[in-house]
């Protein structure tokens, strides 16, 4: 009895010595500090105590920063989790503490209610069941490569680029390299999480891809999931400005022929334009050739 | 009749194409499309502040001190600084936070507004801090004590400096913001903007411009909003100097107008136009017309043109006619303005349009065979051709081809020409063609089943081929054939081996092109003397690709032309380049047998690439002429 008796006193006395000695020390971003609550990015208030000590983070004297929104803060709290001290800096303070240790701490009227909008987290599936797919955007870098599959009829010199509205629509923002005859591909980095939209062209808006149809294209959309390396594999079907049967666009006193304006516009002047049989032999060259009249 | 302006009649037919296009865009209506999800709305946000800093790379705004946000959803906020990340598309009001709505005001330390989710959560302050969300904007109801996202109060970290600081914004969520008394910086220097827009929006139409290169451009979004943006663009090139642009662009969700004048500033003027509208899910029509006055300011001009380009495209289950046209007055000014001395151009005013249907691309039975064809009808025109008017005058013969050919016999008055004959009859003013052709292509055949996927070897090949009657007894035929094989020997190495042949014929059933003579000179090489009309260009080419990390990269071209005719150097140009520099065209006569391009790009800061390349051509024996493109190629490109 005497011995349980001892053993009890004990214990309450070390209650007492530790709950006396501890104080709970966190760093974080200050939101707000008014009404004798202080506001950590968290969302959590805590009650600032009356005669609450502002120092500086650094050197641990005075200072003349204020606390407010964006400052951080080293804040202790007593044992009745009460803010009793905050260290300020312009600058980010090292980790110290957790918000979870101090979060029963925080004031709030109402209590707290589940939000059905936030994700559940995803537990381990008992033995026999199969996890479910869950999209997860972690933030880490993940190598996203594109292999694209051009039209039979694209030039075999062609730049091919992807153009997104991340990059405000540059018809040159992401230069692909030719793999093969009909192939591009290029390989990027993006954070996972990152959302875009893109589509493929040839170096300008005038020679983006078209739908099958002929119509322009909605633009392509990529969200970035958690993974190392993803492969994104699209078929390009037309270019804007390369569509089968094209002809030749008139130029004044030129003929349509395929030599003059495009796809070879460097014919010699000297070349003697078609011309039908002549019983008379052969027409001069032009004008300015040798052999010609001379130029006017 | 004659004095209504040419122009006239070109607009008349636009419309006409437009008005057409709406009929077939109501028959197209019922048409199955799928079903949108219905964006969310816009909201506007009024945002005054001390001070506001946006950083461009981030697209976030921060603001600090008397912080006032006024929103088209119903309620201000006041506070002590503010935080939006515009690609989130939510902000962060903290510090001494009043939110005033039509029930009154309340009084707290942060409120987060996630406007993509209609979540409004708050951090009042009434007897002692509480939590409140709001739901779908009713601020009347709030949901109290619900947990909150984690990040709902952040404030992202921005060492860097700003590009652009404000006073005031007003922001169109995930479109524009319109900066008030904005200055931005310049190595180190402020330069004042006054009014400043940033479009961030997603819509790609507003991407599309009418300028033509420059060297330089640097933009002044000057005003704007969700439809529209107006611009000022400072530019350099080295024909017209430094000068002023304007442009203006309005845009919806399935059209655009882009309206501009380039350079404004300079007496050579181009006013540009491009329209496009998406009717139904089924039709959509766009134009670029261009109207090139020179004039000083907007003085009477000295010499006006005009041209537009129509396009017009219906499609069809399994396929689609697209229309093509283009129409051209080279002078548009009225009567008199050709008379000697003047400059302003001649009476020609060609036009074309073609019409032509295409299949989409289908797989031939199981084989990994494609196959695509098309077949169009359609006519060029040009029933004055330049100097017509000027025929036999002051000494100056007639020029041979008043039209678009001539072709036929001797014309009988042959303007005191000598034998032989120069002209020939009858002109063809018109010329009428119809095309057939078919693309035949195999995407990747592995042609072994190695162990490992860096060991196997891919083929793939294309072929075309085009046929065109006109109309004028002569014919066009196109072929191209392309092979490759491929290998990726690692993740970061690939290569290739290509061959390409393209036959180009334009064969005349009578006659055609004559000898280029005398056979044997610089002017004409024996392989030019033999040239009828057909050239044959044969390529192999050599590709490597190294890309170690996704922030270098490193690419090699090698190319050997085989073509006929011969090139010699000096007798054909190098194609224009385009603005980067480079030959705008893949394959045209007079090639150097021998190229190559080099392209190593980089990461030179965090989201900015430089690309930097050069070609070097060399001509074999017997001329042995090589040399270096001009210049090297230099790009950055945004990561």
């Amino acid at each position: 009895m005497r011995r349980t008796a001892l053993s009890l006193v004990v214990a309450a006395l070390a209650i007492v010595l530790v709950a006396a000695s501890s104080t709970v020390v966190v760093t974080g971003q200050l939101l707000a500090y008014e009404s004798g609550y202080v506001f950590f990015t968290t969302g959590d208030g805590f009650r600032v105590a009356t005669g609450v000590s502002i120092r500086d983070a650094k050197t641990g004297g005075p200072t003349a920063i204020a606390p407010a929104p964006r400052v951080w803060a080293r804040a202790t709290f007593d044992a009745t989790g009460t803010v009793t001290e905050l260290d300020l800096s312009r600058d980010p303070l090292p980790p110290q503490g957790s918000f979870a240790d101090v979060a029963h701490y925080a004031v709030a009227l109402s209590s707290p209610v589940p939000n059905p909008d936030l994700l559940k987290a995803i537990e381990t599936p008992a033995p026999g069941q199969t996890m479910v797919a869950v999209q997860s955007f972690s933030g880490k870098p993940v190598l996203v490569t594109f292999i694209v599959q051009v039209p039979p009829y694209t030039p075999f010199t062609a730049s091919v680029y992807i153009s997104t509205d991340q990059s405000g629509w540059n018809a040159q923002a992401i230069p692909m390299d030719r793999v093969d005859a009909l192939h591009y591909e290029i390989t990027r980095r993006f954070n996972s999480g990152t959302q875009f939209r893109y589509l493929y062209d040839r170096g300008s808006l005038q020679s983006q891809e078209v739908a099958q149809n002929g119509l322009a294209r909605t633009p392509r959309q990529l969200l970035v999931t958690d993974a190392d390396v993803r492969v994104i594999r699209d078929t390009v079907t037309g270019w804007q400005d390369s569509a089968p049967g094209a002809v030749n666009q008139p130029q004044p006193q030129i003929m349509p022929t395929p030599y003059n304006p495009a796809p070879f516009p460097n014919l010699p002047t000297c070349l003697p334009a078609p011309q039908p049989p002549s019983a008379h032999g052969k027409p001069p060259p032009p004008p300015g050739c040798p052999g010609g009249p001379p130029p006017r | 009749m004659a004095d209504v302006p040419r122009i006239v009649f070109t607009t008349a037919l636009a419309t006409l194409m437009y008005a057409l296009g709406g009929v077939a865009a109501v028959a197209a209506s019922p048409a199955p499309a799928p079903k949108a999800t219905a964006p969310p709305p816009t909201t506007l946000l009024y945002l005054s502040a001390k001070r506001l800093d946006f950083f461009y790379n981030r697209f976030l705004i921060e603001g600090d001190g008397n912080v006032r946000v006024r929103t088209s959803d119903g309620f201000t906020v006041t506070g002590d600084a503010f935080s939006m990340d515009l690609k989130l598309n939510r902000f962060l009001v903290a510090g001494h936070v009043t939110l005033h709505d039509a029930t009154g005001t309340v009084s707290g330390a942060a409120i987060s507004d996630f406007l993509d989710f209609r979540r409004i959560y708050f951090v009042p302050v009434t007897t002692e801090p509480d939590r409140w969300t709001f739901l779908d904007g009713d601020l009347a109801h709030p949901v109290k004590g619900r947990v909150m996202p984690d990040d709902a109060f952040y404030f992202p970290s921005v060492g860097e400096h700003p590009s652009i600081t404000a006073t005031g914004a007003i922001i169109g969520t995930k479109t524009y913001v319109r900066f008030v008394n904005a200055h931005t910086y310049f190595l180190g220097a402020g330069a004042p903007l006054g009014s400043y827009v940033v479009n961030f929006s997603p819509n790609q139409y507003f991407a599309q411009n009418t300028l033509s290169g420059a060297s330089v451009d640097l933009t002044w979004n000057l005003a704007g909003n969700t439809n529209s943006l107006t611009a000022v663009h400072l530019r350099y090139d080295p024909t017209y100097k430094t000068y002023l642009s304007v442009e203006q662009h309005f845009v919806g969700d399935h059209e655009y107008a882009i309206l501009s004048v380039n350079p404004a500033t300079r007496a050579e003027k181009w006013w540009n136009l491009a329209l496009y509208e998406k009717l139904g899910s089924r039709f959509q029509i766009q134009t670029f017309s261009q109207y090139y006055a020179q004039q000083n300011w907007l003085n009477m001009p000295r010499a006006a043109q005009q041209t537009t380009y129509i396009n017009a495209t219906y499609a069809f289950p399994h396929s689609y006619v697209q229309a093509t046209s283009q129409l051209t007055n080279y002078n548009v000014l009225g009567p008199g303005s050709l008379n000697p001395g003047t400059i302003a151009g001649n009476l020609s005013h060609p036009s074309q349009l073609q019409l032509t249907a295409t299949s989409f691309q289908n797989k031939i039975a199981g084989l990994p065979l494609y196959e695509q064809i098309y077949e169009g009808y359609g006519f060029n025109h040009d029933s004055v051709g330049g100097l017509q008017y000027d025929q036999g005058s002051n000494g100056i013969p007639p020029i041979p081809i008043p039209g678009l050919q001539a072709y036929g016999a001797p014309c009988a008055n042959q303007h005191d020409a000598k034998n032989p004959p120069v002209y020939y009859c009858p002109v063809y003013t018109t010329i009428w063609n119809t095309v057939l052709g078919f693309n035949l292509y195999t995407p990747s055949i592995k042609l072994n089943d190695p162990p490992s996927p860096y060991q196997a070897y891919y083929f793939n090949a294309s072929f075309n081929k085009q046929y065109q009657w006109n109309s004028l007894p002569h014919w066009i035929s196109t072929a191209s054939e392309n092979f490759s094989i491929n290998r990726q020997f690692s993740r970061s190495l690939n290569t290739y081996v290509g061959y390409q042949i393209l036959n180009v014929g334009d064969h005349y059933i009578n006659g055609g092109y004559v000898p280029c003579e005398p056979a044997g000179t610089s002017y004409c090489p024996l392989s030019f003397t033999s040239f009828r009309g057909v050239s044959t260009l044969r390529t192999t080419s050599f590709g490597l690709n190294l890309v170690p990390t996704p922030d270098f990269n490193f690419s090699l071209l090698v190319r050997h032309h085989d073509d006929y005719p011969i090139p010699v150097p000096g007798l054909f140009g190098l194609p224009p380049n385009n603005i980067l520099g480079q030959p705008l065209y893949s394959s045209y006569l007079g090639q150097a047998p021998y190229d190559a391009t080099g392209d190593v790009r980089f990461k030179v800061w965090a989201h900015g690439l430089l690309d930097v390349s050069r070609t070097f051509y060399w001509y074999g024996n017997p001329y042995r002429t090589q040399f270096w493109q001009p210049t090297f190629v230099v790009q950055l490109l945004p990561i």
